[in-house]
């Protein structure tokens, strides 16, 4: 590698290497303000009376700032809005849970061992990774019905509990565990499901946590099928507050931004905390 | 000391191939049963159930007589519901435009993303790492987003008096279209303004998540072949096209195929920013099968619905993967 | 260490699971005692009863309801109510999908037009009980537009609330007259001086209209607008068989070119900015874009809730065509009962309470800004008109309405089939010719797919 004189000179080539640099950062910070005006103007529109919001031209910053539409919401008698939040972190939890559990066993079982029906079972799982889910979600509201499980939260948990997705992605990292490392622990005597949970499971902490994030961003924010299987006001999870104040006959601009605010806050909080993890976790699932 | 028997342990090394133990048939079989249990039940069965339901006029209000409610006041009804697809009935119409909607939606999203993400990806890669993390960070915010509080943050954006956008474009002097998601004469180089204003939406929300895995394949392209192109005298341009450009194939032909299924089925801003509108504009097939099945209660047209959507993401999956496959190993 | 932290964090998720997954209800909202209640049997009297009842979130309803459940509590201290209300879009998917799976609540707030065709020919309506009210009965005390969307097959369903009327009246802005030197209250001889007013009031600026003169753009207001204008011709909408529709008349393409000229010759609305879904005439108003807005009586009593010092009047609006007036009115919000409740004795003691009392509907009326669906009502207004004085023109109108007829399913031909075709000939975008024959097809298509 040819070394780098180190020149204090302006040359020209230094020149149009800044001017480089500076497009390149005038660009980034474009893009950046272009991605969080959207956000910036909600916040400040939730901050905002009804009367101003509906101002021409509406006003950026609030003239006169207010809580009133937080206000509104929180004191609203009709929105349980603790139980909302309840709902949506019960159901993401378990589905999570059990996710991670099922797709690390099963792609674990797929990966080191060998029994009959075996290539039958995959190409199963391979199908429903090719089906998406709004393709089957008429069926699967009717199974919930004869189940009985429609307005249930365990409706929103059960058909997820196992996740082909899951299942590939963790199957694709147990790979990599070399085989030895799992006889060893058999010769030491241990039992498949104690190979599993210390030899096997430790190792996958990186792509769990991945898999984990994943699910939990996709299952919090899931609207179309509680959509479908929700018919209570109490079951309902987060998304669905949101249309409460936005229907067919009127819009409430004020109340509408502050739940959304609401809504998204506890997941914009977790991302600044974990958001080293979570990139790097999405980072993993897609690009392997 | 050589040629010492080494005694034999008890639990024998697994070659691949071998049977199982019953020990372990029982640890396979416990495990996975219920597994393939639940996937069957609430995976294949509904596959299945989705295919026969086509072949139905099916309503969940009206009791069958045969088995699930199928047949009798339920009846058969063959292939009608495919034939009803080329009718000239209002439901047929907006059938077809949504069939459209979603074929231009999907093939206009790709590209756009892409030349917006795979750019900026290079661009964030290359500024200092912590940085690096700062725009990343900012630019996969929305992509953690609620679907349905974003879709309502740019309906309002959208808004003809009180929105923001039109404010700005008033602010530099320019005249803003009337409406942006309710005017159907409205139209851009032949797309719908809605569509488009959908599709600005939806790649707000999107892009950042193709971004973090095209900087993650940068990453993973060696510095050395980058410094040796740039000693050889290639230009940040060549460098792109000769180097990165077919390191990252496979990333590439990953993402394409992602961003298209997902805009396939697309649902949430389509309902709750436009709903369907104007004039059907921006109906798209999945809020069709939702409307039908759980508004009209018509389920068996609605499965058929299912089932050409499910067909259309086969074939385009299938022509992803033949046209950008070819080059993929390096 | 780490498989103790796994199995605790396993440890709260069930214990989780065990307060959760029965998760039941939230506590009631009103002012009743907290015994434990439910029994799956009907109790004898003086057991503890437990009702669900649902309606729709407009906030005026959702405070009329309230303010009469509270009563009935107090008067019935064995019987709880819970209520729960849904945003109106999703409400109709929700009683849908909650009646397929057995869901859903004892007492339903319904809309009239939709019980024959959608509820009770599907069998998941209780039908009224004879010793509750009869249908003679019930004839003697309602209007009899109100009840004939609850009377289906021989039976009646339910008991209205309220005589819906989105004909025949507008919200009128008082600064916006006063300030083009109007006459407020409005005194319109004709349809045509309320164009003539409508046009001083509006305002365009560069290029957009700031403020429509008058906006009759909503799905129902644009429809009732359409349905009306055709009965004041002498036409029909319904074909012989009175399922199937006809709108392939020289009625009703006049009534549409009619309000095409609106838009396009007399320019007081821009139905491109206008529209339901972007500034409805019932959120729209308040904000004072609008001069003149065409919308039932109900958006003034919402408005006084929402926007209290607000100066408008709710005032009658001229016949289109200078004749006698016709106009076809929604059997309107009333009780239902589900044929799956566990409580019908106490479920139709609610009903009652709620529609045939006086006093309950003086309450609901009044505060839900809707017409009474009780004669006596109108008959003896004092009560009602201290309350909302504002609605005294539409008492006039009550005897040219009839009802709207059997529609198969209403929300959809008004939101669906009439609303956006009517829209986009207003826009332009289709010609009148056109948009009849549509009209025509799509409802009779409608009609022909639900059988």
């Amino acid at each position: 590698m040819a070394t780098r004189a180190k020149s204090l000179a302006i040359t020209p080539a230094r020149l149009v290497h800044l001017g480089n640099r500076t497009l390149v950062y005038v660009i980034l910070l474009a893009g950046a303000t272009f991605t969080l005006l959207p956000f910036i103007w909600i916040i400040l529109t939730s901050f905002k009376p009804a009367s101003e919001i509906v101002r021409i031209p509406p006003t950026f910053f609030p003239e006169k700032w207010t809580l009133k539409s937080y206000q509104t919401i929180f004191t609203d008698p009709r929105v349980p809005l603790a139980r909302f939040y309840f709902n949506s972190t019960f159901v993401t939890f378990m589905r999570v849970f059990i996710t991670l559990f099922t797709s690390s066993l099963a792609g674990y079982i797929f990966c080191k061992y060998r029994f009959w029906g075996k290539n039958i079972m995959f190409v199963l799982i391979l199908a429903q990774l090719m089906v998406p889910f709004q393709v089957i979600m008429i069926p699967e509201y009717l199974i919930l019905v004869k189940l009985k499980l429609i307005d249930n939260l365990w409706g929103l948990i059960i058909p997820g509990m196992v996740d082909a997705f899951g299942i590939f992605l963790m199957r694709q990292f147990i790979e990599a565990i070399p085989d030895e490392m799992i006889d060893a622990g058999r010769i030491d005597g241990a039992s498949d499901f104690g190979i599993y949970w210390r030899i096997v499971l430790p190792q996958l902490g990186p792509s769990l946590a991945a898999l984990g994030i994943f699910t939990f961003l996709a299952v919090w924010n899931d609207y179309l099928f509680p959509l479908i299987v929700i018919t209570t006001t109490e079951k309902r999870t987060l998304p669905l507050l949101l249309t409460w104040y936005s229907s067919q006959h009127s819009t409430r601009y004020d109340l509408t931004m502050a739940a959304s605010v609401l809504v998204m806050l506890p997941i914009l909080l977790v991302y600044v905390i974990f958001q080293r993890w979570i990139v790097r976790g999405v980072a993993l699932t897609g690009f392997k | 000391m050589t040629n010492i028997a080494v005694p034999v342990p008890i639990r024998v090394k697994q070659e691949k191939g071998a049977n199982l133990r019953p020990w372990q048939r029982a640890f396979v079989a416990g495990s996975l049963t219920p597994i393939m249990a639940l996937l069957i039940f609430f995976s294949v069965l509904p596959m299945v159930w989705v295919v026969v339901l086509c072949f139905y006029n099916f309503s969940p209000a009206r009791a069958g007589s045969g088995f699930m409610d199928l047949g009798g006041a339920n009846p058969f009804v063959g292939l009608d519901n495919f034939k009803a697809m080329f009718a000239t009935s209002q439901t047929s119409h907006i059938f077809r435009l949504a069939f459209l909607n979603t074929i231009v939606f999907s093939v206009l999203v790709l590209p756009v993303n892409l030349v917006i993400t795979l750019p900026l990806a290079i661009l964030v890669e290359s500024v200092h790492d912590r940085l690096k993390g700062f725009f990343r960070a900012i630019y996969f915010m929305p992509v953690i987003s609620s679907a349905v509080a974003v879709s309502l943050m740019w309906g309002f954006i959208y808004h003809p008096q009180q929105g923001l956008l039109n404010a700005l474009i008033k602010a530099i002097g320019l005249t803003p279209p009337r409406a942006w998601l309710t005017d159907p004469n409205a139209s851009f180089l032949g797309v719908n303004l809605a569509m488009i204003a959908v599709i600005i939406a939806y790649i707000w929300q999107d892009f950042g998540y193709n971004l973090i895995i095209f900087i993650a394949a940068l990453q993973g392209i060696p510095q050395e072949f980058r410094d040796a192109a740039r000693v050889d005298g290639a230009n940040a341009w060549q460098e792109f096209w000769h180097i990165i450009m077919p390191l990252l194939k496979p990333t590439l032909l990953f993402v394409c195929v992602m961003t298209m299924l997902s805009s396939l089925q697309v649902f949430v801003p389509f309902q709750v920013m436009t709903n369907g509108g104007p004039a059907f504009q921006t109906e798209v097939l999945v809020k069709n099968i939702y409307d039908y099945a759980f508004r009209y209660k018509q389920m068996g047209w609605a499965a058929a619905i299912s089932m050409v959507l499910f067909m259309l993401v086969m074939f385009i999956t299938f022509i992803q993967f033949r046209l950008l496959r070819s080059e993929v190993e390096y | 260490m780490r498989d103790k932290i796994l199995i605790l964090v396993l440890i709260i998720t069930f214990a989780l699971t065990a307060c959760g997954g029965k998760a039941t209800t939230a506590p009631p909202l009103q002012a009743a005692p907290t015994d434990t209640p439910v029994s799956a049997n009907p109790p004898s009297s003086g057991e503890k009863v437990t009702l669900k009842m649902w309606s729709h979130s407009n906030p005026a309803f959702q405070k009329a309801n309230e303010l009469l459940i509270a009563k009935f509590q107090e008067q019935n201290p064995n019987i709880e109510v819970k209520f729960e209300t849904f945003e109106y879009d999703l409400y109709l998917q929700n009683l849908e999908t909650s009646m397929v799976a057995g869901t859903e609540a004892d007492v339903m707030e319904l809309f009239g037009t939709w019980i024959c065709p959608q509820y009770a020919s599907g069998g998941r309506l209780m039908s009224v009980p004879e010793d509750v009210m009869t249908y003679d009965q019930a004839k003697q005390i309602f209007f009899q537009a109100t009840l004939d969307g609850y009377y289906c097959d021989g039976k009646l369903y339910g008991l209205p609330h309220e005589f819906n009327l989105e004909n025949g009246g507008a919200l009128v802005n008082q600064e916006m007259f006063e300030k083009a030197g109007l006459a407020f209250p409005p005194q319109w001889a004709t349809f045509a001086d309320l164009i003539a007013d409508a046009k001083k009031m509006t305002a365009v600026e560069g290029g957009t209209m700031t403020v429509a003169g008058f906006d009759p753009i909503t799905g129902d207001g644009l429809t009732f607008t359409f349905l009306a204008a055709i009965l004041e011709q002498g036409g029909n909408y319904f074909a012989a068989d009175n399922r199937h529709f006809n709108f392939d008349t020289p009625e009703a393409r006049k009534a549409l070119q009619m309000i095409v000229d609106w838009a396009q010759k007399d320019k007081v609305v821009d139905p491109v900015v206008f529209t339901d879904e972007s500034n409805s005439v019932s959120t729209a108003f308040w904000t004072n874009i609008m001069a003149i807005g065409f919308i039932g009586s109900w958006a003034a009593g919402e408005g006084l809730i929402s926007y209290p010092d607000f100066k408008f009047d709710y005032v009658e609006i001229p016949t289109y065509f200078g004749g006698e007036r016709h106009f076809a009115a929604d059997s309107g919000w009333g009780k239902v009962v589900s044929i799956n409740t566990k409580h019908p004795v106490e479920a139709w003691k609610l009903v009652k309470f709620l529609t045939v009392e006086e006093d309950s509907a003086v309450i609901y009326n009044t505060t839900s800004g809707t017409i009474p669906a009780l004669k006596a009502l109108v008959a003896n207004p004092d009560a009602v008109l201290a309350k909302e004085p504002w609605i005294k023109p539409t008492f006039d109108l009550l005897p040219h309405g009839q009802f709207i007829g059997n529609v198969t399913d209403r929300d959809r031909l008004f939101y669906t089939i009439v609303y956006p075709t009517v829209l986009l000939a207003m826009q332009g975008g289709t010609s009148v010719d056109e948009a009849v024959v549509k009209i025509n097809n799509d409802a009779n298509a409608m009609v022909d797919e639900a059988k």
